[in-house]
């Protein structure tokens, strides 16, 4: 087992932050957190990579304690924070290399590292520029390259492609693929339940400190949703009048969108059929449905 | 939970090589501006009221304050580094939580920033040594004993400045700390002229602020007459110094290790 969390807590003064998390993750496995903001999922992250100690329960990472062995634990992974903390005096690769030598890694071997990584991240031409230089994707990328600069076993990354342009995400997501094919194990946070359906074996759940469900995509839509959702955009007057005629079917509403649920097609079909100028999607249920249906639709801090 | 200088290992060095890296990068804005108060000290005081003073303590008044300038570029350099460097370092750039991130301790980054702010001390003061070496203010061998106290001082005053950096939650406060102790260190502790002329209660806190010890030993070095009282100022320093420096680090990593 790569990660393992038995009653995991956290208190900060009087708030809770994780609130006895039980997880494992396999080595080899895309593993997601998700969950609204202040859920919980960075400390978890931050008590996983060791900068935050638990306050209760117990975690291990390769089968060491975080608070014995956090040297140990920190020399085989890798972290992509959510926050961009590069040198920003440095260049490029000047950043990989001081990065290299906290790890004790040799000056030839870095420097060979480091040229391999620009690659793998398209950061080649790059290596030279001073990190303001550089793009906001350029500079994910370079986390990413850095996070991967001790060859990790496990590589822990906090929301690796908000604010990306869709190109950038693209390609960090055939990297992390590609780097899981090799062995690595993913932990990962997102707000993309896009990218937690198509980059994770398993889902963690959390809302509120706490571990709400946890499965594998299709588990958790399968156990939580009916499979397909139409979605209607309508206007005020509609959106009553829709609700009274068809609120015997499983729905959803926020603002002037409704969401009805249907093990079937068919059972639609009276409801589009009478409002044919209502703008409606009919679709599959998604992580993304799970992810509202669990956590509400109320906006979080 | 290991905490402390004892916890460090000697990897710490490569928290302080990053620094020297960046520092290097960013010589042209580091190195003449850091200067520039030291040479206006010389020039100002030495140099511009000394000729009205002329003597002081037996001695002309440039050789008499030259301990108070060099004293000061490293006390304050190291300050600086310590307090607006480290904290930007720490809040602003995210720096430390991206270390402590790899295998270096929250310890390790304390005590490597102590140890350059250290650095940066004694190099402004050495500069600043040469500058006075050159201007043939020493007469005296032991003098070459001066940058490495130098060292000293300046490893104090940085981990004081780390000490407080660890504390606050804003730049603000920094504000509390130099006009609390680091101006009053600068002019009250024998930098300018003898601690004697205050007044008793003025006298002690100047004794408390360890910069007095440090400069009434670099006087003893200059100007061939015994320090105050060698022993107990020695005491002083190095106490402090091991004291605010595990204080300091102590403090960082529970700052950095929430």
């Amino acid at each position: 087992m790569i990660i393992e969390a038995k009653s995991l807590s956290k208190h900060f003064r009087d708030v809770i932050a994780v609130d006895a998390l039980n997880f494992e993750v396999e080595r080899g496995r895309c593993y997601g957190l998700v969950g609204p903001n202040g859920a919980g999922k960075t400390t978890t992250m931050k008590m996983i990579y060791c900068i935050t100690e638990p306050t209760s329960g117990s975690l291990k990472v390769f089968d060491l304690d975080v608070i014995s062995h956090p040297r140990e634990i920190k020399a085989r992974l890798g972290v992509v924070p959510q926050e961009n903390n590069l040198d920003p005096d440095l260049s490029t690769s000047q950043n990989l290399r001081v990065y290299a030598r906290y790890f004790g890694i040799s000056k030839d071997v870095a420097a060979s590292r480091c040229q391999e990584l620009l690659e793998f991240m398209h950061l080649s031409d790059r290596a030279d520029s001073p990190v303001p230089a550089l793009s906001g994707g350029m500079k994910r990328r370079l986390i990413l390259a850095r996070a991967l600069i001790n060859d990790p076993e496990l590589i822990i990354l906090d929301e690796p492609t908000t604010g990306l342009d869709p190109q950038v995400r693209h390609l960090i997501w055939d990297r992390l693929l590609e780097l899981k094919e090799r062995g690595i194990t993913l932990l990962l946070t997102t707000h993309y339940m896009e990218e937690a359906q198509k980059l994770c074996d398993e889902v963690l759940i959390m809302d509120e400190a706490r571990s709400v469900d946890v499965g594998t995509p299709s588990e958790l839509i399968h156990s939580h949703m009916r499979p397909y959702v139409l979605e209607l955009r309508a206007d005020r007057g509609h959106v009553a009048e829709i609700l009274s005629r068809f609120g015997h079917l499983e729905h959803q509403s926020s603002g002037q969108n409704l969401y009805f649920y249907g093990n079937a097609t068919e059972e639609f079909n009276g409801l589009y059929g009478a409002y044919p100028e209502v703008e409606h999607l009919l679709r599959p249920a998604s992580l993304e449905d799970v992810f509202l249906k669990l956590t509400g639709r109320e906006i979080r801090q | 939970m290991n905490a402390g200088i004892l916890s460090v290992s000697p990897a710490f060095y490569r928290v302080w090589l990053r620094n020297a890296q960046v520092f290097i990068a960013l010589w042209k804005f580091n190195f003449l501006p850091a200067l520039a108060e030291p040479v206006l000290f010389i020039f100002v005081m030495g140099l511009g009221i000394g000729s009205y003073i002329k003597e002081i303590e037996g001695v002309p008044y440039l050789d008499f304050v030259a301990a108070g300038i060099l004293g000061s570029a490293a006390i304050m350099q190291a300050t600086f580094e310590c307090t607006y460097g480290s904290f930007f370092r720490m809040r602003i750039q995210n720096t430390f939580e991206g270390i402590i991130s790899t295998p270096m301790s929250a310890d390790e980054v304390g005590l490597a920033e102590i140890s350059w702010g250290a650095t940066r001390g004694m190099v402004n003061s050495t500069l600043v040594f040469l500058i006075l070496l050159v201007m043939g203010v020493f007469h005296r061998w032991q003098v070459i004993f001066l940058p490495p106290l130098m060292f000293l001082a300046a490893f104090n005053f940085a981990a004081i400045a780390l000490l407080v950096t660890s504390r606050i939650a804003q730049m603000e406060y920094f504000r509390f700390y130099f006009a609390g102790i680091v101006l009053p260190a600068q002019f009250i502790c024998g930098t300018f002229f003898p601690v004697s002329r205050f007044p008793e209660a003025v006298q002690i806190f100047a004794w408390v602020i360890p910069f007095t010890s440090y400069i009434d030993i670099s006087r003893s070095l200059m100007l061939d007459r015994p320090a105050r009282a060698l022993g107990p100022e020695l005491l002083w320093a190095l106490g402090t110094t091991l004291i605010f420096t595990e204080l300091a680090v102590r403090s960082m990593h529970r700052r950095l290790v929430k």
